[in-house]
């Protein structure tokens, strides 16, 4: 009797958070929409007039084409590099056992505690030296591992119940077969995790790609997006239309991996 | 109870484990982090440890070496000591809320709930929002007149303050703002972990006759718990070397109220470009953020258990 | 047959003597939009007048431009040339990366007694110029003829000194309820640099005549800080508050930049007016500057570098100048151009709101070109709130400032 009350109430506090959450981007998808006089006007949800114009001067602003094949290319090598090296990573930590291992897992943590402003010159000495500067390489090479998803990947491997991996081993399975044939396909949901915050680092980032590249034809989307917060004022309505196109692939990524988190449709290889 | 018990079940790994270290594989496990992180973390890293001894503008052909100079000026700084007791207020206030938030909503939206996907991507959004549109946005609500926040005071008969040109009230404001952006990312991290729970778990306690609330403290609770490690231990070094949110709310102020240590860095390397000591104040941050991180581990034995 | 040959020669030794005196210049620029655009046209037009010299035109964004310098710079890995802020201008020149330019300058006759005072003392270093003005910006008063109407002032008639910046704000704060002024009261250099101009305009100096000490607070610099701090606590026409109240028509006037006379009037809904901004009684008007300077870096060889050169006097010429102040909206930072007929006829018709900025060239004054600066402006603002806030009397505020400014001077 008590339950669709209860439900009702559910959902009346999720749409309260969830329209507190979606507000700002609603302010870029209708700022996107307005002309630019009404800018100074209280932000109405919903302009009067769409004008549908500036999506076309934000794109011809910038040669996006190029900073989104950029993007793309930096981003999917991040993404599969850090979902990759990471989990293996965090198995090693989490599973295996060998000398030193607290230590050397406190010194991957210890990378994330250093902000990125001091390291900023050293690293960029380092790629240079490399001859990397103005390439794919700086871009990508440098961030193929990431402290924080050997961390989440650790973690979950932690809290996974280890009654499988121990049968195998003791059917005199491998470390590598387990980690590929047991770990990793019961792991979905945390590399999709994994995956979309490799996706939105890589796909946000601005000042790595910035500093180690040169010429406009390796610029990414995030520097296309600077373009429009100029010295002298920033141009609300294009920088809101750029900034929708650029957020698009972010929230596909999100769509895409988030069907990864459905209770009871990923099998966890337990259930029986 | 029987989750519990069934995760508690003793390792048998412990047999193997002990005595032959599994170096050789672990190498093949770890190469691709040691040689990355190796290269473009710990150089530059132990790089800036020795710039943090020199007065150095970036620009400049010469460097001057001064000792620890840099790290007596950092702590001989009122400057300083208030961004780090600004920062304290930040992260603690950002974590718990945030912390709460995200698991409350995870597990919400964990069940079989109509607009489930929707949902999931409307609270992840503020992850996604560029950070300008954030800034924007927050600023209009907190405007003191024509914002909604109080103008919904007033309708409950409250005066609100000029939240962020107020040096009593723009670090709240902050906070929220810092809220709001890490609940959506807590849940999805509580979201995965979730699914990693065996339902056979609920299942036994069910027919133990546990309820929802038994069931969700004695199971989810401690089965979640290396995952809430996780998101303390990161949400404690975001929100140490946050800088982007405050750099286009307040920019630090007013009267230095929301000069959380990373925009105290930003000022100090990028528009002082006083990178010497601007590498003291990067390894002060991390001294204590290590030691914060090394407590809560040992607390938690290896980031498994409950706090 | 014959012919065959002798075209592949003939096109062989284009082919190599335009390698032999190719150019490939790069240049780092942070000139965004409408800017960046009619950059890229002159140089094409260049390009097609000096074959044999290409300028790569690289966008940096200007937030970020120092760290890509600074990064370059220790890797060695510079552009030919750049802009940058006047503000970062200071660190530029002591980094010992760029190449003096009075040689080239005398070689090619070019004028400086042409360019107005003010940014020329960024590119001075030791005796030597590493840098010269490219553009300009100022300062000024914008008013809301609306709000003057309905308060029942004269739409067009905006204050010329405090007295009446007064009594016009107290007017609309009482017939209209809307704000009087909108001042910049959010810290760092946004604060500074508005603040410096009531300071000038009380004549308060900011720093002494050799930038080794504070100056700030004398006697009229804590007049003018009063004045301001009278204007929110006593006469309660300024709020502290976020920016942007004048922009959306809750404050009648507010100071601005030059650049603002292209963006207000296709941001906001009220009738506009613009007038060099006004100063204390007694005082003399005062605005601040702002702009870009160009730089070679010493790393370019002798032939890029002159190259380089060649560009920037061309760009540096009076007809040249013209048209990227035309087409960009940045100041004259030549007589010669504030003065040419047909830039005064631009304004006059395309841009009448400009008019009073370029105007106000004439005693636009440069912020001390000091390598601390950064830290100095953060330090003044910061006070400048306290006083502002009712913290701090003016007088004990600007002490307490000049306390923390002077070890940063030394």
């Amino acid at each position: 009797m008590l339950k669709p009350l209860k439900g009702l109430l559910t959902h009346l506090l999720l749409a309260g958070g969830a329209f507190l959450s979606a507000m700002p981007f609603l302010w870029m998808l209708t700022t996107a929409l307005k002309p630019e006089i009404a800018l100074y006007q209280p932000p109405l949800l919903f302009p009067v007039h769409l004008e549908w114009e500036n999506f076309v001067k934000a794109w011809q602003a910038a040669p996006f084409p190029r900073f989104f094949l950029n993007s793309a290319v930096m981003t999917v090598g991040i993404v599969l590099a850090q979902t990759l090296f990471s989990a293996m990573a965090g198995y090693a930590f989490a599973r295996m056992r060998f000398a030193g291992r607290d230590l050397l897992f406190f010194g991957v943590l210890g990378t994330m505690m250093i902000p990125f402003p001091v390291t900023l010159i050293p690293s960029f000495l380092v790629v240079n030296a490399l001859g990397w500067i103005d390439t794919y390489n700086a871009l990508i090479i440098p961030r193929a591992v990431s402290a924080f998803a050997i961390f989440l990947f650790r973690q979950f491997f932690l809290s996974l119940p280890r009654e499988l991996e121990e049968a195998a081993l003791i059917d005199g399975a491998g470390r590598l077969t387990i980690f590929f044939r047991i770990v990793l396909p019961l792991s979905t949901p945390v590399m999709a995790a994994s995956a979309i915050f490799s996706f939105l680092f890589a796909w946000n980032d601005f000042l790595w790609p910035l500093i180690v590249t040169n010429s406009t034809e390796m610029r990414t989307v995030q520097v296309g997006l600077a373009m429009f917060q100029g010295q002298y004022g920033v141009f609300w309505t294009l920088l809101s239309a750029a900034a929708t196109i650029v957020t698009l692939p972010a929230v596909l990524a999100f769509l895409a991996a988030q069907r990864q988190f459905i209770a009871g449709i990923t099998s966890t290889g337990l259930k029986e | 109870m029987n989750g519990v018990r069934l995760h508690k079940v003793p390792s048998k790994a412990s047999r193997w484990g002990r005595t032959l270290g599994e170096w050789p594989a672990a190498l093949f496990f770890l190469l691709p982090t040691v040689a990355v992180l190796g290269t473009f973390n710990f150089y530059p890293a132990l790089y800036s440890l020795y710039l943090s001894l020199f007065e150095w503008n970036g620009l400049s052909p010469t460097r001057e070496f001064v000792g620890l100079a840099n790290y007596a000026r950092l702590l001989a700084s009122g400057e300083f000591w208030n961004s780090l007791r600004v920062t304290l207020l930040y992260a603690g206030g950002v974590t718990l809320l945030a912390l709460a938030l995200g698991l409350g909503v995870a597990v919400l939206l964990n069940q079989p709930i109509r607009g489930q996907a929707v949902y999931r991507v409307l609270y992840f959004l503020p992850v996604i929002t560029p950070t300008v549109a954030s800034g924007v946005v927050w600023k209009y609500l907190f405007d003191p007149t024509q914002g909604v926040v109080n103008r919904g005071l007033v309708g409950v008969g409250l005066e609100g303050p000029s939240w962020l040109s107020d040096p009593s009230w723009a670090l709240v404001a902050v906070v929220v703002v810092g809220v709001w952006k890490r609940v959506g990312f807590n849940m999805v991290v509580y979201l995965a972990a979730l699914q990693g729970i065996p339902k056979t778990y609920y299942e036994a306690a069910q027919l133990d006759g546990a309820d929802s609330w038994q069931q969700f403290r004695y199971i989810t609770l401690p089965l979640l718990a290396p995952t809430t490690f996780f998101l303390v231990v990161t949400a404690l070094i975001d929100a140490f070397q946050v800088f982007d949110l405050v750099y286009v709310m307040t920019s630090g102020g007013p009267l230095g109220s929301t000069d959380v240590l990373g925009y105290y860095l930003y000022r100090q390397g990028f528009r002082y470009s006083e990178l010497g000591f601007a590498s003291a104040v990067a390894y002060v941050m991390f001294a204590l953020i290590f030691l914060v991180t090394v407590i809560q581990f040992r607390l938690t034995r290896g980031g498994q258990g409950d706090a | 047959m014959k012919a065959h040959w002798l075209k592949t020669i003939v096109t062989t030794a284009v082919v190599l003597l335009g390698l032999s005196t190719a150019q490939k210049l790069t240049f780092w620029h942070y000139w965004d939009g409408a800017n960046g655009q009619v950059l890229q046209g002159l140089i094409e037009r260049y390009q097609k007048e000096h074959p044999g010299v290409t300028i790569e035109a690289v966008f940096v964004p200007g937030g970020e431009l120092l760290t890509k310098l600074q990064t370059a710079i220790t890797a060695r890995q510079t552009p030919t040339m750049a802009i940058s802020d006047l503000v970062a201008m200071p660190l530029l020149t002591r980094s010992g990366a760029l190449a003096p330019l009075d040689d080239y300058i005398r070689q090619s006759n070019l004028n400086l007694t042409d360019y107005f005072p003010g940014p020329l003392v960024y590119g001075l270093y030791q005796g030597k110029r590493y840098s010269l003005p490219v553009s300009a910006s100022n300062l000024g008063l914008f008013w809301n003829k609306n709000l003057f109407r309905a308060a029942g002032l004269d739409p067009n008639r905006p204050p010329r000194n405090w007295d009446e910046l007064l009594r016009f704000a107290k007017q609309v704060k009482e017939k209209t309820g809307k704000w009087g002024l909108e001042l910049f009261t959010q810290g760092g250099e946004g604060t500074t640099w508005q603040t410096q101009v009531y300071f000038w305009g009380a004549g308060a100096e900011f720093l002494n005549a050799n930038n080794t000490a504070p100056a700030f607070n004398s006697p009229q610099g804590v007049r003018a800080l009063q004045f301001l701090v009278d204007l929110v606590q006593k006469e309660k026409v300024a709020p502290v508050a976020p920016w942007g109240l004048f922009g959306r028509g809750e404050a009648a006037m507010v100071m601005d930049g030059s650049w603002m006379t292209q963006f207000f009037p296709q941001q906001v809904s009220f009738e506009l007016g613009a007038a060099p901004f006004p100063f204390a009684p007694g005082g003399r008007p005062a605005t601040n500057m702002g702009g870009e300077q160009i730089f070679i870096f010493q790393s370019a060889d002798a032939a890029t570098a002159k190259a380089a050169w060649d560009f920037i006097n061309w760009f540096s010429s009076t007809p040249v100048q013209v048209e990227w102040d035309r087409g960009t909206g940045f100041l004259p930072v030549r007589r010669s151009v504030a003065n040419d007929p047909a830039y005064r006829a631009w304004v006059s018709n395309a841009r009448p709101l400009m008019r009073p900025f370029v105007d106000s060239m004439a005693f636009a004054k440069p912020r001390p070109p000091v390598a601390r600066y950064p830290q100095i402006s953060d330090i003044f603002a910061k006070y400048v709130q306290e006083a502002l806030l009712g913290r701090l009397s003016p007088k004990e505020a600007l002490e307490r400032a000049a306390q923390e400014v002077a070890p940063l001077l030394r």
